[in-house]
């Protein structure tokens, strides 16, 4: 579903991404995982055609970002690490305007936000303005604008930074449903155990190129190392 | 609902939440209107208007370019709340995410201009010798502050360079245009470099609107400056994002 193909992006002086590799099939959670600066924020964002590769290609389910972003586009769900909401307008209003640029019409918008708003624990804040309400409940409206159309990928960026218990069990919870329903999801934090209760497989990001790739148990072994934190030091941190 | 009829209401909506800012530059003139009125008379009889029509065109025209600085800041709120990017990831076609969010924008600037003249006529019996060339006036400059607007908001990095920014150019295109004071009672220098300023090609395109007089000039010169805004958009947009 995602095929990211020896990218490479500079920015100015500094190489952001360098021969970065990521495949990643459908129903599968791929764990990206790295230091801040690893390149995961960039390679999210070339997937979504929002940066112009120097070189390399993205295909999102068949798609080359770069022959066709508005399709390839129309396959994603995006939620960002940073809050990207319109905090005076209400979750439902966010989650009506994502819905619609994704083509959705009213009677579908309507039956897909009470979907989201189930799996993500958010009936009762629909109506809240975002701005009024907490930080765990915006990280989950934030994820529900990324899923609402139901895309066959999904890109998360650190979706649990900050999160209560109830709204990462909540997420979490969500995300293995998509994949379940067959989506293609790259899911990136710095919680590695999230990745456990996620059943994903493992992307380890360093200096703009994937330095491990595969499932955790395996690469666990091969590094011989007990826990996934400990795999992470051994694989970057040691670099 | 089509996509552009959410996109469009939703910005609708953005601007109803937070009407502050808009509200003040429509009620601010007419209070100036009655406040300065007997001023306005005396400085219309030297340029040969009425003082309603000096005083409707002058103040059209200065909280137009004060509202510039609010049409700016609608659009910046895109990148600081950091949903433009969103919107860029999403299918939905440039233009037509630019169009659903200027929209609503213009037709608040419309509106507050409609408010000023329908003031004005109600209240000191203002009578435009013609309503086609009055509209034409209004929907030129509004759409001519848009794209300054976008400009300044695609130019600017934060809410407080706007502000700063859109009070000095909306001061000084207002004072150079004649808007605040008659041109001819300003200093020669100052005269002279009046066309440079789109406020004074705003308020000659009133003058003319409210005396009958020729308008090709003014809106042809507004038409410049609003595509000298498109034109700036475009290019800053593109160095930015490479």
């Amino acid at each position: 579903m995602i095929h990211a193909h020896s990218l490479t992006k500079r920015f100015g002086d500094r190489l952001a991404l360098e021969g970065f590799e990521l495949h990643v099939a459908a129903g599968e959670i791929a764990g990206l995982v790295g230091h801040n600066g690893a390149g995961k924020t960039t390679f999210a964002r070339a997937v979504a055609g929002l940066v112009t590769l120097d070189d390399g290609t993205v295909t999102v389910a068949g798609i080359d970002v770069a022959a066709d972003r508005r399709s390839a586009r129309g396959q994603l769900g995006v939620a960002p690490q940073e809050l990207a909401l319109y905090p005076t307008a209400t979750a439902r209003e966010n989650l009506e305007l994502f819905a619609a640029l994704h083509g959705l019409g009213r009677r579908q918008t309507r039956s897909a936000i009470g979907d989201v708003a189930r799996a993500l624990v958010l009936d009762e804040v629909l109506d809240g303005r975002v701005a009024q309400l907490s930080g765990g409940q915006q990280r989950r409206v934030q994820a529900a604008t990324a899923m609402v159309h139901r895309p066959p990928v999904l890109l998360l960026d650190e979706p649990t930074v900050g999160a209560d218990p109830v709204t990462r069990e909540a997420l979490l919870g969500a995300v293995r449903t998509a994949a379940d329903d067959g989506a293609a999801v790259v899911y990136t934090t710095h919680y590695l155990p999230e990745l456990d209760v996620l059943g994903a497989t493992l992307a380890v990001a360093d200096r703009g190129r994937v330095v491990a790739r595969g499932e955790r148990d395996e690469l666990r072994a091969a590094a011989d190392s007990e826990t996934l934190d400990d795999l992470y030091r051994e694989l970057v941190c040691a670099a | 609902m089509s996509s552009f009829a959410t996109q469009f209401r939703h910005q609708l909506i953005l601007v109803r939440r937070d009407p502050g800012p808009l509200l003040g530059y429509t009620l601010m003139p007419l209070l100036l209107i009655v406040v300065l009125k007997p001023m306005f008379d005396a400085l219309g009889r030297g340029s040969g208007l009425g003082g309603a029509a000096q005083a409707t065109s002058a103040m059209a025209v200065m909280f137009a370019l004060f509202a510039l600085k609010t049409v700016g800041a609608m659009l910046l709120d895109e990148r600081t709340w950091r949903t433009w990017d969103r919107l860029r990831a999403s299918p939905a076609r440039a233009h037509t995410i630019l169009l659903a969010k200027a929209l609503p924008v213009f037709c608040v600037l419309v509106v507050q201009q409609a408010v000023l003249f329908s003031f004005t006529i109600a209240v000191y019996g203002l009578e435009p010798p013609s309503w086609g060339p009055l509209i034409g006036v209004v929907i030129a400059w509004s759409a001519c502050i848009l794209l300054l607007g976008t400009a300044a908001a695609t130019l600017v990095r934060t809410p407080a360079q706007l502000s700063a920014a859109g009070d000095l150019f909306a001061l000084a295109t207002t004072i150079i245009g004649g808007a605040l004071v008659p041109s001819y009672l300003l200093v020669s220098w100052l005269r002279a470099a009046g066309p440079v300023s789109p406020g004074y090609w705003g308020l000659r395109a009133y003058h003319a609107a409210l005396s009958g007089g020729a308008l090709a000039r003014p809106l042809a010169m507004l038409g410049a400056f609003a595509l000298a805004g498109v034109v700036a958009t475009v290019a800053i947009a593109r160095r930015k994002v490479a």
